[in-house]
């Protein structure tokens, strides 16, 4: 069996770090340092990824419902909008939410955002429920604060800083990045020349290679993919009926 | 009949008239009050040396203001050098200060419960006894030269009084009745036995060094160099922790060991009884720091405050004996608990070892400084 040890130290050694000990506590008790924020009248700085509070943007959503899959909590509930747009947004009911921010980071579009607000305060749960307009503008805030306050290490020490200026609580959207797709077949000899890739084909970037006047040998169709006219919107994967569509990065 | 009460009243006058604590700054006013026929005894009874010191300067008084105030003290220090400093938004500017009076009302005004498997007589005796014992000591204690028994066995006196202490928290663990006091109480008797031969050897070893247990002669040598700790750092060292072993305070809180104890001893305990015992352990420190005072850091000497008269030295005694307590609950923020085994390996290894080695510094100080003549007189 083995026994944890603990490293042997010399007879200075220890005194000196004895010293330092008692050196410490004489200096807190004469000038302590404190960890304490003064939450109303000082605002702690959150970093720019701060999860928080929720902010929408519907022009931006494109009605995928990845951030209502995603949520773990399930905390996102989808709504229709109203008749002349007819589209689904997401509410989040923060009796439920985890802050966990995979709808941000699922959120293809980019309509959904953190801030840095997390102290939110509701008069009864069923507010909690926060529908989609109440998502589009931040929530009344009433700023309290003069200062905001930094931990920062210093010779393997906790310091406090405080400086004299507000923190903002909302951050600039990061752009979300888009990666480049190109829809391509995996298995050409499954193909049974439907031709639906080709009709559903927003670019034309399919075509049918008897447009050409080419046939092959057993008299079936086979598709064409033109690489450069492709935008990768992987509709032609969805509609497949043989699944032998798949949507890989572009340049591989 | 009448003419011999009178003699004796006027005897009694006397001796006391002789030995009055001496303060040019209240003359005044004190001249004033010995026109008014019974006051003027009175506060000149208040002003004679035993009875003011065991009422007023290291005694009774004293002791009370400590015993309300250090808690205070003692969790500010701690908060600070914790991190914790506070309160910060209720009645900041006095800085917890009510919190005293919260704690005194709430010992006062507890229902004092005791549990059917309690030993009832003992059970309710025990707290106040042992109160009674840790006041004992303070008869011995010198503030400058204010004394309330001057003997030349004071040291020793007040070595056997605090021994006592550890049996009346045995008692009260025992009479409690509860498995988590009697482990308190075993330990608390281990403790005691691990604490208590360095201490004295510690003590012994001063007595050797001056040559006297009377304060008085002890605190008298005067100057930063003739200090116990700078004569005998050793004993100085052990004796300090000795006393933080006695006080079963944080770093050797054993006995009573919050998180595997509850409480140790006293667990049963509530109400007033609790309180007797919450207050006694900073009783314990306060006598064991003025034991610290007058052993090693000079007891009342220092330079005289003009005008305070006898109280100068009273004043430089508290001023030291705080420093000492205080460092003494600063120490639970630097250290840990140790476990009961560590702590019996510390006192009977190390401690023992310490003593011994401060016994014969002293001994071969006293040899060079003095000769055997020097010897001598100690015995």
């Amino acid at each position: 069996m083995k026994k944890v040890s603990v490293s042997e130290q010399g007879l200075v050694e220890k005194a000196k770090r004895h010293a330092a000990a008692v050196g410490v506590a004489m200096k807190e008790s004469v000038t302590p340092l404190t960890a304490t924020v003064f939450y109303p009248r000082e605002r702690k700085k959150m970093p720019d990824n701060f999860r928080g509070y929720l902010l929408f943007d519907p022009e931006k959503c494109i009605n995928c419902w990845e951030c209502a899959f995603i949520c773990p909590a399930n905390a996102i509930q989808m709504k229709k909008a109203p008749a002349p747009n007819n589209r689904f947004y997401p509410t989040v009911d923060y009796g439920k939410c985890i802050f966990c921010h995979f709808c941000i980071d699922s959120c293809s579009g980019g309509a959904l955002r953190t801030t840095k607000i997390h102290d939110v305060a509701y008069r009864e749960m069923g507010e909690m429920l926060t529908l989609t307009e109440e998502m589009i503008e931040p929530p009344e805030i009433i700023r309290e604060d003069k200062k905001s306050v930094e931990y920062e290490i210093e010779k393997d020490d906790l310091h406090l800083k405080r400086t004299r200026e507000v923190d903002g609580l909302f951050v600039e959207p990061t752009p979300p990045v888009e990666i480049p797709m190109v829809s391509q077949c995996v298995d050409r000899a499954s193909c049974l020349g439907c031709r639906v890739c080709e009709e559903v084909c927003e670019s034309g970037a399919i075509s049918s290679s008897s447009a050409e006047g080419v046939l092959e040998a057993e008299g079936v169709l086979r598709m064409k993919i033109d690489i450069e006219k492709c935008t990768g919107c992987g509709l032609c994967v969805k509609e497949c009926s043989m699944q032998i569509l798949r949507l890989v990065r572009r340049g591989k | 009949m009448q003419i011999q009460i009178q003699e004796a009243v006027n005897q009694i006058m006397s001796a006391v008239a002789s030995n009055q604590v001496n303060v040019p700054l209240l003359q005044p006013i004190l001249d004033l009050v010995a026109q008014i026929p019974m006051a003027g005894f009175l506060v000149s009874f208040v002003l004679w040396k035993p009875f003011f010191a065991a009422l007023i300067c290291p005694g009774l008084s004293t002791l009370g203001i400590l015993l309300l105030v250090f808690p205070w003290v003692e969790r500010k220090l701690c908060g600070r050098i914790q991190w914790r400093v506070g309160p910060h938004e209720i009645v900041w500017w006095l800085g917890g200060l009510p919190q005293i009076m919260a704690d005194s009302v709430k010992f006062l005004f507890q229902e004092v419960i005791v549990h059917k498997d309690a030993d009832r007589p003992y059970y309710l005796q025990f707290p106040f006894l042992s109160f009674i014992a840790a006041l004992l000591p303070l008869l011995f204690i010198s503030a400058g030269n204010i004394i309330a028994i001057e003997t030349p066995y004071a040291i020793q006196l007040m070595l056997a009084l605090i021994c006592l202490f550890p049996l009346f928290i045995l008692g009260l663990g025992w009479a409690s009745n509860n498995r988590f006091s009697f482990i308190g109480t075993v330990r608390e008797a281990f403790m005691s036995f691990a604490y208590e031969i360095p201490f004295i050897i510690a003590v012994l070893a001063m007595i050797v060094l001056y040559g006297t247990s009377n304060p008085l002669q002890m605190s008298s040598t005067g100057g930063l160099l003739e200090w116990g700790l700078f004569r005998n750092p050793v004993a100085a060292f052990t004796f300090f922790v000795a006393a933080a072993m006695a006080t079963s305070r944080l770093p050797f809180e054993i006995a009573e060991a919050e998180q595997e104890l509850a409480a140790g001893p006293h667990v049963e305990y509530s109400g007033i009884s609790f309180g007797l015992i919450y207050v006694m352990c900073y009783e314990k420190a306060y006598i064991l720091s003025g034991l610290m005072t007058i052993l090693f850091l000079g007891g009342g000497s220092g330079p005289a405050i003009s005008g305070l008269g006898d109280l100068s030295g009273a004043v430089w005694f508290l001023a030291k004996t705080v420093v000492v307590m205080t460092t003494l609950f600063a120490l639970r923020t630097i250290y840990p608990r140790y476990r009961l085994d560590q702590g019996l390996k510390i006192g009977w290894g190390a401690m023992i070892s310490l003593s011994l080695v401060a016994l014969a510094l002293s001994v071969v100080i006293v040899l060079v400084q003095g000769g055997i003549g020097g010897v001598e007189g100690v015995v």
